[in-house]
């Protein structure tokens, strides 16, 4: 597994009932997992707007990973799916806006699926470390 | 001027006039001559008297849905008449389908619309003031102060996104303008994209910085857009939550800008609105009619067609074919 190269600043906004407890899950098995993500926790992504994420990247984020519950599985029934076309939106608009597609990644991880988190943060964190931290002028 | 402008023109005196000697409205909004002779302003016509001042021609650039939207009409309770040409339907058209404004207190007089000229293209072809223009068929005939006369094309003239419009006819309305022109088929077109999208992402980012470095945060744009209108609530005038900074300066201007546009996103249809007003020249353009390519891609979705439409995120298909299934 890649280490983490700490040279990055990651943040990664995840909802409270799934993704959240994934990663929890993941810290109490105590999986390796890179350290240079720090985590948002919000109730739903239904509740994520894309100006987050921009703000985030104006602050000086290297990546945005935006994961909620699986389409289907929202504990509020339908959030992620109308989070879904904000979050693609995004996506396509920000290299756009001049970052780089690899920077930003939006996906899904259950409670239970602890080992699927370590494994899309070490991917994401990985890909984001390669290209290095971001020197926006614009955002 | 065309004989089918000029019968636009008598046709929108005409509906004006019957609409407040009928009473149906207590007010009508249409175009009238502005202080210069390449501007022409929105006109609040309340009397019968007043109705010949009304215009139509290929400067009535202004999108007057925007003096429809909430907690702007005058009194709230107003009963509207409005002119709108193809773009600016679909405007009205986004805020009938959210239910911001009444359809049952507005009288709309649709005007089909062969093309709206860039005004700034044409002042700055001439290094001389610009004291008369007179439009002849397909002719601009230009007069300077230094006594200087051209002829320019029309089409040459037109603004970017009216060379390429897919909607020269309203969308929706009460009673037209005129007869309605042939319908352009084929996909929507989203022009003046290509050569940004070709450059990388830090050249990308160059760009943007120094277009958003002039920015001088005056809401011009924000305040013209007939699909924006949260007014005091907006999170580009709050400091809680601190979105957008106070510093005038590029990350922070674009920021602002970015929270308009992503919240417009499902209504506006590229009108093109924000960037006629900027007083900087920012080429709004580059983030709007993106973000509507990248809409259509997404989910075929056009902004402001059928006020039965539902806007794009306001509604969901657990189909949707968007990331990880
Ligand atoms: S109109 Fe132009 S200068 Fe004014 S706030 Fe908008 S982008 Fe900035
Ligand atoms: S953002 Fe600009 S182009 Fe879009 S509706 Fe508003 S004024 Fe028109
Ligand atoms: S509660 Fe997890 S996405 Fe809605």
């Amino acid at each position: 597994m890649t280490d983490s190269s700490g040279n990055v600043k990651i943040i990664a906004i995840v909802c409270n009932w799934c993704s959240y407890a994934g990663a929890d899950g993941a810290g109490t098995a105590r999986l390796k997992q890179p350290y240079d993500f720090r985590v948002m926790r919000v109730p739903c992504t239904g509740r994520v707007d894309p100006l987050l994420a921009l703000k985030a990247f104006e602050k000086g984020a290297d990546g945005v990973l935006i994961s909620g519950c699986h389409p289907g599985d929202c504990h509020y029934s339908e959030g992620n799916y109308y989070a879904r076309r904000k979050f693609e939106l995004l996506k396509r608009m920000l290299p756009h806006l001049g970052i780089e597609p690899e920077r930003y990644t939006y996906t899904w991880v259950s409670a239970s699926e602890a080992a699927r988190w370590q494994q899309v943060v070490t991917n994401f964190v990985t890909k984001v470390g390669e290209l290095g931290p971001r020197q926006g002028g614009a955002l | 001027m065309s004989g089918a402008e000029i019968a636009r023109q008598d046709r929108i005196r005409e509906l004006a006039r019957q609409a407040l000697t009928e009473g149906k409205v207590d007010y009508f909004i249409g175009w009238k001559a502005g202080h210069v002779p390449s501007e022409v302003i929105p006109a609040f016509v309340r009397n019968v008297d007043e109705c010949d001042m009304l215009l139509w021609n290929p400067l009535c650039h202004h999108n007057l849905t925007t003096f429809l939207k909430r907690k702007m009409p005058d009194p709230p309770d107003a009963r509207i008449g409005v002119c709108v040409k193809g773009c600016d339907s679909r405007t009205l058209v986004a805020l009938l389908q959210e239910t911001l404004v009444d359809k049952e207190r507005l009288y709309v007089v649709g005007v089909p619309c062969d093309g709206i000229i860039d005004r700034r293209r044409l002042e700055k072809a001439f290094s001389d003031e610009v004291i008369d223009i007179a439009f002849q068929g397909e002719q601009v005939v230009v007069t300077t102060r230094g006594g200087e006369t051209k002829e320019l094309a029309y089409e040459e003239l037109l603004l970017e996104q009216c060379a390429s419009c897919d909607f020269p006819n309203p969308r929706y309305y009460d009673d037209l303008a005129g007869e309605l022109l042939p319908q352009p088929e084929g996909p929507p077109r989203f022009p003046g994209l290509e050569e940004y999208e070709a450059l990388s992402a830090e050249e990308k980012d160059r760009v943007l910085a120094d277009a958003f470095a002039t920015c001088i945060r005056c809401f011009a744009c924000i305040h013209v857009c007939p699909v924006c209108y949260c007014w005091d609530q907006c999170v580009n005038r709050s400091r809680r939550p601190a979105l957008v900074g106070q510093k005038v300066a590029a990350k922070e201007n674009l920021m602002f800008q970015m929270v308009h546009m992503f919240h417009v996103a499902g209504r506006c249809p590229s009108c093109g609105a924000c960037d006629r007003s900027c007083p900087v020249e920012i080429p709004l353009y580059l983030l709007h009619r993106k973000m509507n390519k990248e809409l259509f891609e997404m989910l075929g979705f056009q902004a402001g067609l059928n006020v039965e439409d539902k806007p794009v995120f306001q509604t969901f298909n657990i189909d949707d074919a968007l990331g990880e299934q």
